[in-house]
């Protein structure tokens, strides 16, 4: 055994001055282990591919207006001239602070443009070089500290019920007719919402898809399938317990100025209603016809803008 | 013909667990003689085609969801069976308001109160949903219904009222800290909190949002109802009596460890609070149980006067192995959509389904569709991988290294190699401090 162990022990005794060399190997392999590889390497070597140069500031409106600035859907043309926005949540506000004798500009944005990931938002010129925008949540309050309107929702207990109808009824069929309808989404939410942003083909499919995903999503929240005939029957509904809601009054719950309700309603109506729109399946609008209130209702605001 | 009424099962003393079952119900002992229908608490949507309950069915015709019956029941019967046919322009009008506000506003209250806030889902609900499912049903639909009152209610912000939503925001912040280095590690306690503390920090933040979204909901039914018999009409009920008595008895009565809805709405609407209880009384019954409802034949039951419960069928072992393995094929990505799809198809398509012929035409238009955007985005994807390794190629990033790499430089201590890692190692160091 002692033989043995020594010849062990003179086996490794002739070695013994490479034990620095075999150390060094073993760090050169740790070290291998944790490098990055060469694939990999040569990939983020080769960042950035381009560099472009910066870009240029924005081009500020300020000198040309200094008013209030409403960012909503919209295209140039119709900013402008003051045209009602295409997209019922953003037309809702503007129709409102219309209503409410507020001067402000509208500015062609996306949602991508939006601190809460949504339109519309407004960027106020009071205070001064203020930068905090106001979501359209906070809206009315801004509207209410601004102008001392009424808020409208506390004088009438039906306000938030009728207005649970256009919030649910009315909207989910409007995202069917919009974005599920594919006559519809190809003539008219393509022209609207996806060829403005990119002239890039495949861009414009990615988003196209994503927007009828978002709309399909929303619809099966609350039910397992998509029953067509069921949303338009609740908007037919809906449009009837509306209708009956104005009567013969010139606006909702008689008021004599028009206002939220008023502009909720007509966000929905003059959409539905608006020939320039270019629906192809317009099931909503031609049952919308048959209340000649709520029409007659809509060609009066029409007039506001 | 009897008419079978197919329902989620009975929970918290009421006769069932879901509000548009409750509703349906509470029409059909309103509207039907006693002996045209039967009650079914097969608690398993997969007896309808469309995959939903409540579902009626009549014959050889499947019809789901509650305005759905309530049209079909109307026409079957030639208008006789319709509790609104007497209603004027004026009340018409609120009845589809009313019932789309309570609808809407309702289910998203019960979801927060019965589904989201976590110590109820898993102190009553869960429980409940055990006792009315058989058994693979038991472990694979809570999840889901939980899941879908998560996303229903997501627009409200309120999910602090969910434990795991809010251990999971703890989680990311602790691993978003670490990972920026913030905080060394060995000084990172690990947050150990109670479900008491985590909703005494919660709740005052909720309380006034709750406290709004109750008002808004409680106010505008107790004005309407005042001291009426029912919200529109004094001597006879409407659908919207139905649809109210279903969500408010899904509010009041439950008794859940964290009570804030019945709370909210015994003290904000003590009339609907007894309207509810007098409702229940006459048209649901005061204490349903589960067996009541799962091995009665429609003999008569002390506990429930009104209600003709039916024994729902044992699942066989071929439908215990199809839920099974539908369930398997419905976790796997990709054969799930497809799944999903064909069954949308198929139950439009059905000769029984009981769609009309245009809407069936929709669902299946809207199935293919789904279909086809499933193949676009599986295409894309390939296409853009391929896309990817052959630029790669083209530029030589791919082809050349492999090669390189099967140097062995742990056998063979090279002095250059050596020195190499320890560039790379600076170079890409580097690149992430930039970072």
């Amino acid at each position: 055994m002692s033989t043995e162990n020594r010849d062990g022990l003179g086996h490794t005794a002739p070695e013994s001055p490479s034990a620095d060399e075999r150390s060094t190997s073993r760090t050169a392999r740790a070290r291998d282990l944790f490098s990055v590889p060469a694939p990999i390497k040569r990939i983020f070597d080769r960042f950035p591919l381009v560099v472009y140069p910066a870009n240029d500031l924005p081009q500020s409106r300020d000198s040309e207006f200094r008013g209030n600035r409403l960012f909503v859907f919209t295209d140039a043309a119709g900013s402008r001239r003051g045209r009602p926005s295409f997209n019922p949540q953003c037309l809702k506000w503007q129709a409102y602070l219309k209503f409410v004798g507020i001067e402000f500009e509208t500015v062609p944005s996306t949602n991508h443009a939006s601190p809460t990931g949504a339109l519309p938002f407004l960027l106020p010129t009071l205070p001064p070089g203020t930068i905090n925008p106001i979501p359209s949540t906070k809206l009315q309050k801004w509207a209410i500290e601004q102008v001392h309107c009424e808020e409208e929702q506390q004088l009438n207990i039906r306000f938030e019920v009728y207005a649970s109808l256009l919030d649910h009824r009315i909207r989910n069929a409007w995202l069917y007719a919009l974005y599920l309808d594919t006559d519809n989404f190809n003539a008219v939410a393509r022209k609207l919402y996806v060829n403005p942003t990119t002239t890039n083909t495949a861009v414009r499919m990615v988003l196209a898809a994503q927007l009828q995903q978002a709309a399909r999503d929303e619809l099966l929240k609350s039910c397992t399938y998509i029953d067509v005939n069921d949303l338009e029957a609740e908007a037919a509904n809906a449009f009837e317990a509306l209708s009956n809601l104005l009567g013969d009054h010139t606006h909702f719950f008689d008021r004599p100025n028009p206002g939220l309700f008023d502009a909720s309603v007509f966000a929905y109506t003059h959409l539905l209603l608006d020939e320039g729109m270019g629906w192809k399946q317009n099931r909503l609008g031609r049952v919308l016809r048959k209340y000649e209130n709520l029409v007659q209702h809509r060609e009066r605001l029409l007039k506001c803008f | 013909m009897l008419l079978e009424l197919h329902v989620w099962g009975p929970a918290f003393s009421l006769p069932s667990i879901d509000a548009q079952c409750l509703a349906t119900m509470t029409y059909f002992s309103l509207v039907l003689p006693k002996d045209a229908w039967v009650l079914v608490a097969s608690s398993d949507p997969s007896v309808s085609p469309t995959n939903e309950l409540p579902a009626l069915r009549s014959g050889a015709t499947w019809v789901s969801r509650f305005r759905n019956i309530v049209d079909y029941l109307r026409q079957y019967s030639g208008g006789e069976w319709d509790l609104d046919r007497d209603l004027t322009g004026g009340e018409r009008a609120d009845n589809i308001a009313f019932s789309s506000f309570v609808e809407s506003r309702g289910q998203s209250l019960v979801d927060l109160s019965l589904y989201v806030s976590s110590q109820n889902y898993w102190d009553k609900t869960s429980p409940a949903y055990g006792a009315i499912l058989q058994w693979p049903n038991q472990w694979i639909l809570p999840p889901k219904i939980h899941a879908q009152a998560k996303l229903r209610t997501e627009h409200l912000g309120l999910s602090s009222l969910d434990l795991e939503a809010i251990r999971e925001q703890k989680d990311r912040e602790h691993s978003a800290a670490v990972a920026a280095g913030k905080i060394p590690k060995t000084l990172i306690r690990n947050p150990r909190e109670t479900v008491s503390t985590l909703l005494s920090k919660t709740s005052q933040q909720n309380q006034f949002r709750l406290e709004a979204l109750t008002a808004e909901f409680f106010e505008p039914l107790e004005s309407l109802l005042g001291h009426q018999p029912y919200f529109l009409s004094p001597d006879r009920p409407t659908t919207l009596d139905c649809l109210a008595l279903a969500y408010l008895s899904l509010a009041d009565i439950p008794d859940l460890p964290f009570s804030w809805l019945r709370d909210a709405m015994r003290s904000k609407a003590p009339g609907l609070t007894a309207y509810t209880d007098r409702m229940r009384r006459h048209h649901l019954g005061l204490e349903v149980k589960v067996i009541d409802a799962l091995s009665a034949t429609s003999t008569s039951s002390t506990s429930s006067p009104s209600l003709p419960w039916q024994a729902p069928e044992r699942a066989s072992f071929a439908t215990l192995g199809k839920t099974l393995y539908d369930t398997l094929a419905d976790s796997t990505p990709i054969l799930k959509h497809i799944r999903l799809n064909n069954r949308l198809r198929e139950a439009a398509l059905a000769p029984h389904s009981g769609l009309s012929g245009k809407e069936s035409k929709a669902v299946s238009a809207y199935a293919l569709a789904r279909k086809h955007d499933l193949y676009l985005s599986i295409g894309s994807v390939v296409v853009s991988l391929a896309a990817l390794v052959g630029y790669m190629a083209h530029i030589g990033l791919v082809g050349f290294s492999l090669a390189e790499q099967e140097v062995p430089s742990g056998t063979d201590p090279d002095p250059d190699a050596d020195i190499d890692a320890v560039v790379d190692a600076g170079q890409v160091g580097d690149f992430l401090s930039m970072l």
